[in-house]
């Protein structure tokens, strides 16, 4: 059970991990209290229930001889008192069964958020959040559902076929022939029904999935259908998976409708009375007897139409219970390193003959660049050509497959990995900011902060100025009333956050949307002053930064294909002068026999 | 049991029906399917007969049974016993076939109607109501719809099988079948009463589980930055209180679902303890035989199950009609699509005259007003201005996305009211802002604004595009996979497919309203040459964000609510220092090469 882990939270309760249903089961367990009483509860009322009918079978016989009175009364409030004892213990059984359903509902989201916050920025980055969301929020929810209603269920099912068939044979042993033949062939006719049904249902699914999707898609693209003077073609589309779908439908309704285990069981009541009455007539058992056989068996119509909903039900939540067990097993496969070297970081950054292959997909080739300390870097090339990959193996998100990154010559896998962090600023392409005040947001990393140096901070990265177009201010709630940031402004305030925590190395994704001149004159001056004096690596489409930075790498499907200057890669590199070309600007010649390698 | 309160948000273009109206309509969807339908009652009716004589048949046994015990007779029982629950299994087969079938058309039919009705409305319509709420209107109402269907096609066999079963109580003994339905109304009280409660606590539970996710949503979104600075533990301790109130506040709803059938089974048991004396008595005196007195407990648990079932039906019913009538609502939408004559122009020259044009998205909100304008052909024309000068009105009218409501506009003289739609459209291609793909192959995406042509066309345009160097990028070059809306690709990639798309149209009027978002510099550029060909020799109507596009635009046009306040070119109207003025030095001044070149200076 020793994993990697981040976060870890003292004295939680230990689950069994190893299987899914050992899982499930340490989880019942925990609170195996609740779950003695729910099955003690449910057993005992279907004892009551099944009493009741062989009681009113005694009530028959009191009928027919002349008696007093108030045996009948009695019979009578005893049939009433069993019900109610049913009906009690039922009660008494759900309720607890539902305390068991949702503590095992609260306590696996609480397991996974601890698993989720001991996982590393690797893996999250990874993940992708809907998914996880799924595990955390519909999947914990199939896990309630499990244990209510689906095991009780369940146990209502096998309560409901071994206590009437018990019953009946403490009547007389050989009436139990026919039932017991029903049930083994229910079980296997509901296997068979299961098989046919299951292709069915998930079908349908599927495909009212594919319908839903095929449709949103129509409509979110209506200007490209309707320009294109394409709805015939959309039309008919839809037409073939709405028809796909009925078809689906109509095979599980016809499916539902063969369901033989009722007809089974129609047939087991008629064997039944027959071998009852056969023993009635040889004076075995009395009428009394017949009447209470006949209400037991009847008995056994319930768990014969409810068990395929409770097996669903029971599946689905084996199913989830393994989604959310992949997420919690998933090892973390890069290590704190805590012995690692841990210094005040200078800023050199050195590539040594780096690769790196996303899974089968190779990213980055052979990639060779140093970097002095308090330099800028600005990384130009297309998507996919392997610009973020090559930042996200100088903090550690990815390691290289083969060649070294080195910083201040020590290799990042040397590093203890706190230390590295924590001197290295990353500022995405998409910013993410806490539902909470502007203030607590610029603070994150440095929660002692006073509000001065918060201010200063922001004013710095040129968030100030807009900060205080807000009502409240720094107080102002991210997200509440309406209350959005544009990118821009998201961008600046995480520029304040980073000059707040003062890193040596900065790496800015900087690609946001388009912005009007006066902001983009800001935004310009927040970069500026943010990479003063710290190396820094840049992903930019603002040409004036990559004009400016002091040395450019251009990549081109994982390799570098030119590094150097401005002025240099003007006359060097024909992929450069291509930016540059729509400007109408006055290019020097390019000089083809200069390519150097990089 | 489903609570089904989601998507029941009111739109603009639903209307009440009445429910007669709503009835009619309903059932002019089922009259196509009158044979299966037909089917499925007679089966309905023979289920309800069969599920009710098998009770009053073993109570006939019963009282036979104590008179005389032949073999033959206890034979005959058991076959009659086994022949009356075959049948009902085979008429429930029969019921559920031809239901399941005549619902699935008529579902089919509807789905069919809402989507064609959908596809003929203009864009305004798609403009105010969210794609996402059309979507489930086709789909997911219908849905409900067909759900709420089969609901009631399963109980009409069982609320038969009370009305015949009582009719038949009734003969036997009119007291003790009172006394069973004296039952009726405190299970439809307790179920009722059980609901409101129930929907009360559903309510809180579901807002709380709401609560729950955006905290879960907002962790695992802000992890990084949360993982940088340490504050885990502050996160996690304000999970953990989350998590704790929604399972008190889920138990307590759960508690609310789990006591009603143990409450319920309990009234049941007042029903039987009564019976068993009442009827106990009434055997005693003679007037009642053993059998029948069977028939009355017996009847007590066929009485329970389908009246608790109506009692919760009825909602369930209503939510069904109130999905029907939002589906009619979206069927019955009036189309503003005004269409005069089919006449297909053989060849267009382009030239776009707008004269005296009254234009308003809806009542209160007027675009243009007398609004007149020539375009030639073959002009390339830039619209600039702030947001809201009705820019892309006038790119969306010359599409036919929207009817105006005054004056004309022509195409070569024609007004555009008499052209073939299909037609005319495939002869304009249109580059949308952000650029949409459809889910499945770059080359398929590129296709769609010319079926017919052939892969080798397909690729000759997109070597054009930028010299083809973007295809190199793609994992798979022109097969790759866009993923759902092009997700798997930058939105460069996708700019450059939206081009090439044009591009192999061929129209001779192009509509392009710039993309605002960023891109690299390669890929920028790389759009910037397929935007060249794109304009090249056609008329062209540009929104621009682009200071390299209005740069080479042949006349740039400023608008201002709805009114053209200046025109030119880009270096006339920028000595003019007017309105253009303004706005480059607004919008456009940081793309410009002298902006570039400036070395940036941190604040002193």
């Amino acid at each position: 059970m020793l994993r990697n882990s981040e976060f870890t939270v003292p004295n939680a309760y230990q689950y069994n991990q190893s299987r899914t249903w050992r899982w499930i089961l340490s989880h019942v367990l925990r609170y195996w209290h609740f779950a003695l009483i729910s099955v003690v509860s449910y057993v005992v009322g279907w004892i009551a229930f099944a009493q009741a009918r062989v009681v009113i079978g005694q009530a028959v016989e009191v009928m027919l001889s002349p008696d007093v009175s108030g045996t009948l009364l009695n019979i009578a409030l005893l049939v009433f008192i069993l019900l109610a004892t049913d009906g009690l213990c039922m009660l008494l059984g759900s309720l607890m069964a539902e305390n068991v359903a949702v503590r095992f509902e609260t306590d696996a989201r609480q397991e996974l958020y601890i698993s989720l916050l001991g996982k590393s920025k690797t893996f999250h980055d990874r993940q992708r959040v809907g998914d996880i969301m799924a595990r955390a929020t519909d999947d914990t929810q199939q896990l309630s559902n499990m244990i209510v209603p689906g095991t009780t269920l369940l146990l209502e099912v096998v309560l409901g076929f071994v206590v009437p068939i018990a019953f009946i044979a403490s009547v007389n042993l050989e009436l139990i022939i026919a039932p017991v033949l029903f049930v083994v062939a229910y079980i296997v006719a509901v296997r068979v029904y299961l098989r046919k049904l299951n292709p069915a249902v998930k079908g349908q699914r599927e495909h009212f999935g594919k319908m839903n999707a095929g449709l949103e898609e129509t409509i979110s693209g209506i200007e490209v259908v309707k320009a294109s003077a394409r709805e015939m073609f959309e039309r008919m589309k839809f037409r073939h998976s709405a028809r796909v779908v009925r078809n689906y439908f109509v095979q599980q309704g016809e499916i539902e409708a063969r369901y033989l285990p009722l007809l089974l069981y129609g047939i087991t009541v008629g064997l039944t009375f027959l071998h009852t009455m056969w023993i009635y007539q040889q004076g075995r058992i009395g009428f009394a007897d017949i009447i209470a056989v006949m209400g037991l068996i009847a008995i056994l119509r319930f768990p014969t139409f409810i068990s395929v909903f409770a097996l669903s039900l029971f599946q689905q939540g084996i199913v989830a219970s393994e989604r959310i067990l992949k997420i919690v097993r998933t090892e973390t496969d890069l290590d704190e390193n805590a012995q690692g070297y841990n210094q005040s970081l200078q800023g050199s950054i050195t590539f040594e003959d780096v690769s790196f292959s996303y899974g089968q997909k190779p990213v980055l080739d052979r990639v060779s660049l140093t970097v002095e300390p308090g330099q800028t870097i600005a990384i130009v090339g297309q998507t996919g050509s392997g610009k973020s990959a090559l930042t996200q193996l100088v903090n550690r998100t990815y390691d290289a497959t083969t060649g070294r990154v080195l910083i201040d010559g020590i290799d990042v896998r040397d590093w203890n990995l706190d230390a590295l962090r924590s001197q290295i600023a990353k500022i995405e392409q998409d910013i993410f900011l806490f539902s909470r005040t502007l203030a607590e947001n610029i603070a994150f990393g440095a929660p002692d902060a006073t509000r001065e140096q918060i201010e200063d901070a922001a004013r710095m990265a040129q968030a100030h100025d807009f900060i205080m177009t807000f009502a409240d201010g720094y107080d102002t709630v991210v997200g509440e009333r309406g209350m959005t940031l544009s990118g821009g402004q998201r961008q600046r305030i995480a520029l304040a956050r980073a000059f707040l925590s003062n890193p040596r190395i900065l790496i800015l994704d900087d690609s946001t949307s388009a912005v009007d001149s006066a902001t983009e004159d800001q935004i310009q001056q927040a970069i500026q002053q943010a990479r003063t004096g710290r190396t820094t690596l840049l992903i930019t489409h603002r040409l004036s930064q990559i004009r400016w930075a002091d040395q450019i790498l251009v990549l081109d499907q994982g390799q570098a294909v030119a590094y150097g200057t401005h002025d240099e890669l003007l006359r060097r590199s024909p992929h450069y002068r291509r930016i540059f070309a729509r400007y109408d600007a006055v290019l020097p010649p390019l000089e083809t026999d200069a390519l150097q390698p990089v | 049991m489903g609570f089904l309160m989601d998507g029941l948000d009111a739109e603009a273009y639903d209307r009440t029906y009445s429910d007669g109206d709503l009835v009619k309509r309903i059932l002019s969807y089922f009259r196509k399917q009158s044979r299966k339908m037909f089917i499925a009652a007679i089966a309905i009716v023979c289920i309800a007969a069969l599920d009710t004589s098998l009770p009053i048949f073993i109570s006939w046994s019963l009282d036979a049974l104590q008179q005389d015990l032949s073999v033959e007779r206890m034979i005959l029982i058991a076959v009659g016993l086994t022949v009356l629950a075959s049948l009902s299994w085979v008429g429930n087969l029969v019921r559920q076939t031809f239901s399941a079938q005549a619902i699935g058309d008529v579902v089919l039919n509807m789905r069919e109607d809402a989507c064609d009705a959908v596809l003929k409305r203009d864009l305004s319509f798609y403009d105010t109501f969210p794609s996402g709420k059309i979507v489930s209107r086709v789909t997911s109402d219908t849905q409900t719809f067909s759900q709420v269907m089969v609901l009631t096609m399963d109980l009409l066999s069982r609320i038969l099988l009370v009305v015949f079963l009582i009719g038949y109580l009734f003969t036997v003994s009119v007291p003790l079948t009172l006394l069973v339905m004296a039952l009726a109304p405190f299970i439809i009280v307790a179920a009722l009463a059980f609901r409101a409660i129930a929907r009360l606590t559903v309510t809180r539970s579901r807002r709380m589980n709401a609560v729950v996710s955006s905290h879960i949503q907002e962790t695992v979104s802000g992890i990084g930055v949360a993982k940088t600075f340490r504050r885990e533990p502050v996160i996690y301790a304000e999970f953990e209180e989350v998590n704790n109130q929604s399972r008190w506040v889920n138990l307590r709803a759960r508690y609310v679902f789990s006591s009603i059938f143990p409450i319920l089974n309990v009234l049941a048991g007042v029903g039987t303890g009564a019976l068993v004396y009442y009827g106990g008595l009434n055997v005693r005196a003679g007037d009642l035989t053993a059998g029948d007195w069977y028939l009355f407990i017996q009847g007590v648990i066929l009485f329970w199950f389908p009246l608790t079932s109506i009692a919760s039906f009825w909602s369930q019913f209503q939510l069904g009609l109130a999905a029907g009538e939002r589906v009619f609502a979206l069927i019955d939408a009036e189309s503003r699509v005004v269409q005069n004559n089919d006449v297909q122009l053989e060849h267009i020259r382009g030239e776009i005259r707008f004269d005296q044009v009254d234009f308003r998205y809806n009542d209160n909100q007027q675009v243009f007003e007398n609004f007149s304008l020539t375009i030639q052909p073959g002009e390339t024309l830039a619209l600039v201005g702030h947001t809201g000068s009705g820019k892309s009105s006038i790119t969306k009218l010359i599409a036919r996305f929207y009817e105006f409501q005054g004056g004309k506009i022509t195409l070569d003289g024609v007004d555009v009211r008499d052209l073939d739609l299909s037609h005319y459209r495939a002869q304009v291609g249109f580059v949308t802002q952000s650029p949409f793909l459809f889910d499945g192959t770059v080359m398929e995406n590129i296709r769609y604004g010319n079926p017919d042509a052939v892969d080798a066309e397909v690729l000759e345009v997109a070597r054009k595009v930028g010299g083809g160097d973007w295809i190199n990028s793609l994992p798979d070059g022109l097969n790759s996979d866009v993923g759902e809306r092009g997700g798997s690709l930058s939105i460069g990639q996708r700019q450059i497919i939206a081009l090439a798309r044009v591009l192999l149209q061929n129209p001779s009027i192009v509509i392009l309203d710039e993309a605002t978002a960023s891109v690299d510099p390669l890929t920028e550029a790389l759009i910037q040459e397929g935007l060249d060909l794109v304009l090249e020799g056609r008329t062209a109507i540009v929104v621009a964000h682009r200071l390299s596009t209005i740069r080479h635009a042949d006349r740039i046009i400023v608008l201002q609510q709805g009114a053209i306040i200046e025109e030119g070119s880009h270096e006339m109207l920028l000595v003019a220092g007017g309105h253009y003025a303004e706005l480059y030095n607004t919008y456009f001044r940081h793309q410009s090469l002298e902006y570039i070149e400036q070395e940036q200076v941190g604040p002193s």
